[in-house]
Parts: C-alpha cells; sequence; structure tokens
C-alpha cells in the first residue's frame, strides 16, 4: 500500500465514524433495503465500504432509535429478508444531518479556497 | 472444515454471546445474519466466484465483539427509568442465587395473593382477615371458623383487592428478573 492510499484508509475511517449514520440515512431515502443490498449500494462508492460487523449493530441501533423500520418479506422463492426503510423520525433526523453535513463542506471549502494572507469573508458575514 | 460447519459454528457463537438480549431479539438477529450469509454466498456463485463462507464471516468480525456490539446499550445505553436506579447497583452483583430467590419471592408472594383472591370468593366465610387482639395485629386465615375476637376487615373487598395487588406484583417480578437475568449471563 502506497503511503497516498494509507492516508486514504485513514482519512476514509477518520470521516466514516462521524458521518456513518448520514450515510445510512441518506442510502434509505426513498428505497427500501435489506441488509446485503445496503451493503453492496454502500460498497459501490469508494469512501464507504463498511463491512458486515459495522453495518447491522447500527441498523439496530437505528432501528432502536426508530429512525428506520424494519420489515420481513420473502419474495417469490427467495428465502425471507429483513427490509429497512426511513421513519418520518428518520427523514427529519436526514434532512436535519444534510443541512449540518452541507454547512460542513461549504465552510471547509470557504477555509481551503482562501490561503493566508487572504481575508475571509464567510457566507453570511 | 466444510463451508456449513463454519457457519454454524460462527451462529452458535453468536447466539451465546446474544443471549443477553430477549430471546426473540436475539433469534431476529440470527435470522437476519444467517439470510445475509446464505445470500452472500449466492451471490458468489452467481458471479462466477467459488463461494467463500469464510471471507463473508470475516466481514462481521469475532462473534463476541460483533454480538457486543448489540447488546451494549444493555448495559450502558437507555438510563434506567425513574425508580430502577437501585436496580442499576443491584445487578452489578447479581448472581443465579440472587435471580432465583427474587423469582420464587415475587411469584410466591404473588402466587399467596391471588389464591387468597380467589379462594375469597369460593369459601367466603373461610378466608378473610381479621382484626385480632382489639386492633393490634391482623390475621389472616383459611379456617372453617371464625377467628375467636375479632373482626373481620375488608369483606368481599378482599378479593379484587388481593388479585390486584397479586398481579402487580407478579408483574414487577417478572421485569426485574429480565433487568437480573441480562447481567448474570
Amino acid at each position: 500500500m502506497t503511503k497516498q492510499e494509507n492516508l486514504n484508509d485513514k482519512w476514509d475511517v477518520q470521516l466514516r465514524k462521524g458521518t456513518l449514520e448520514l450515510v445510512i440515512l441518506a442510502a434509505l431515502k426513498e428505497r427500501t433495503l435489506y441488509g446485503l443490498e445496503l451493503l453492496k449500494l454502500l460498497h459501490s462508492f469508494e469512501t464507504m465500504k463498511i463491512t458486515e460487523g459495522t453495518l447491522y449493530p447500527l441498523m439496530d441501533r437505528l432501528k432502536r432509535d426508530e429512525l428506520v423500520s424494519a420489515l420481513w418479506r420473502q419474495e417469490g422463492d427467495a428465502r425471507p429478508r429483513k427490509y429497512y426503510q426511513l421513519t418520518q423520525q428518520g427523514a427529519k433526523k436526514l434532512e436535519a444531518l444534510t443541512n449540518r453535513w452541507r454547512q460542513s463542506v461549504e465552510d471547509i471549502e470557504t477555509l481551503i479556497q482562501n490561503p493566508s494572507p487572504q481575508p475571509i469573508n464567510p457566507k453570511g458575514e | 472444515m466444510s463451508e456449513q460447519s463454519l457457519i454454524h459454528d460462527f451462529l452458535k457463537n453468536l447466539s451465546k454471546y446474544l443471549s443477553r438480549l430477549d430471546k426473540p431479539d436475539a433469534e431476529e438477529v440470527i435470522r437476519e445474519i444467517e439470510s445475509h450469509i446464505l445470500d452472500a454466498i449466492e451471490l458468489q456463485e452467481q458471479t462466477g466466484g467459488i463461494s467463500d463462507a469464510k471471507s463473508i464471516l470475516d466481514g462481521f468480525g469475532e462473534p463476541r465483539e460483533f454480538a457486543n456490539q448489540y447488546v451494549e446499550h444493555l448495559l450502558k445505553g437507555t438510563p434506567p427509568p425513574k425508580g430502577f436506579k437501585a436496580i442499576q447497583s443491584v445487578k452489578k452483583g447479581a448472581t443465579k442465587t440472587l435471580y432465583y430467590s427474587m423469582g420464587l419471592l415475587g411469584f410466591g408472594v404473588a402466587a399467596f395473593l391471588i389464591i387468597i383472591g380467589v379462594g375469597k370468593l369460593i369459601m367466603p366465610s373461610a378466608i378473610g382477615v381479621w382484626s385480632a387482639a382489639q386492633g393490634n395485629s391482623v390475621v389472616i386465615t383459611f379456617s372453617e371458623h371464625v377467628y375467636p375476637n375479632s373482626d373481620e376487615l375488608l369483606g368481599y373487598w378482599l378479593s379484587p383487592i388481593a388479585i390486584v395487588i397479586g398481579v402487580g406484583i407478579a408483574l414487577l417480578t417478572r421485569s426485574v428478573l429480565r433487568v437480573l437475568k441480562a447481567s448474570i449471563q
């Protein structure tokens, strides 16, 4: 693993710690998915490759917090699967976290785009 | 070790470490994880690969660590409801003896009260609460005869009162035992 790849991995782990709940809620926005589908969806993004060991206990916590609901469903001859979807409370939390996330990105971007000695003029101030 | 054995052992271990959860909750976790593993193996086969249960199980980590994430909220998560704080201290030192003693005492008292309540309806003159010794003591009797030198208290009200208190004690005992069970396993 190159030094850059190592740095990327560490960065991804740190970022995921703070954003995983937002990521899961966003993944379930207007979607109803079972665990493996959700995991595959996340794995299709470079920075969101979480493990089964992280996903399932988190889903259990989100369900206890009533941010998602779960329902066993069987489709055709397939084995029954536990499908997750956002609750109304989950949708509200997703909206709040999305706004906060966008604010953070904007703030970081402002800092990156304004290296010293340029004066910083954050939006709205 | 065959793939089936690997999966079986993993689920068995997981089940053991999930025993702090209520049985239906633990069974649901096992059912979901088993479904995931079988789906993932099928997916590996469908995409032309060789099924590799070990690589899938590795994604869950050690069964104990994985299970701990499901049960940790029971130990440190949601604060106990009002009036239950004492149980948080008691359960740290809870033993099986305490668990069974608590069950015996709680359900014993509950059964006793319910028997009195029901018995009063069946044999009203034989069961009662009596104020004896000029009100200095209260006696509960199962007797063919009225307790000597005494006045009966409550009358037929004894029946619903005893049954309601008995059922209440049984429900409370069940709640306390659940909390104790979570800490002794």
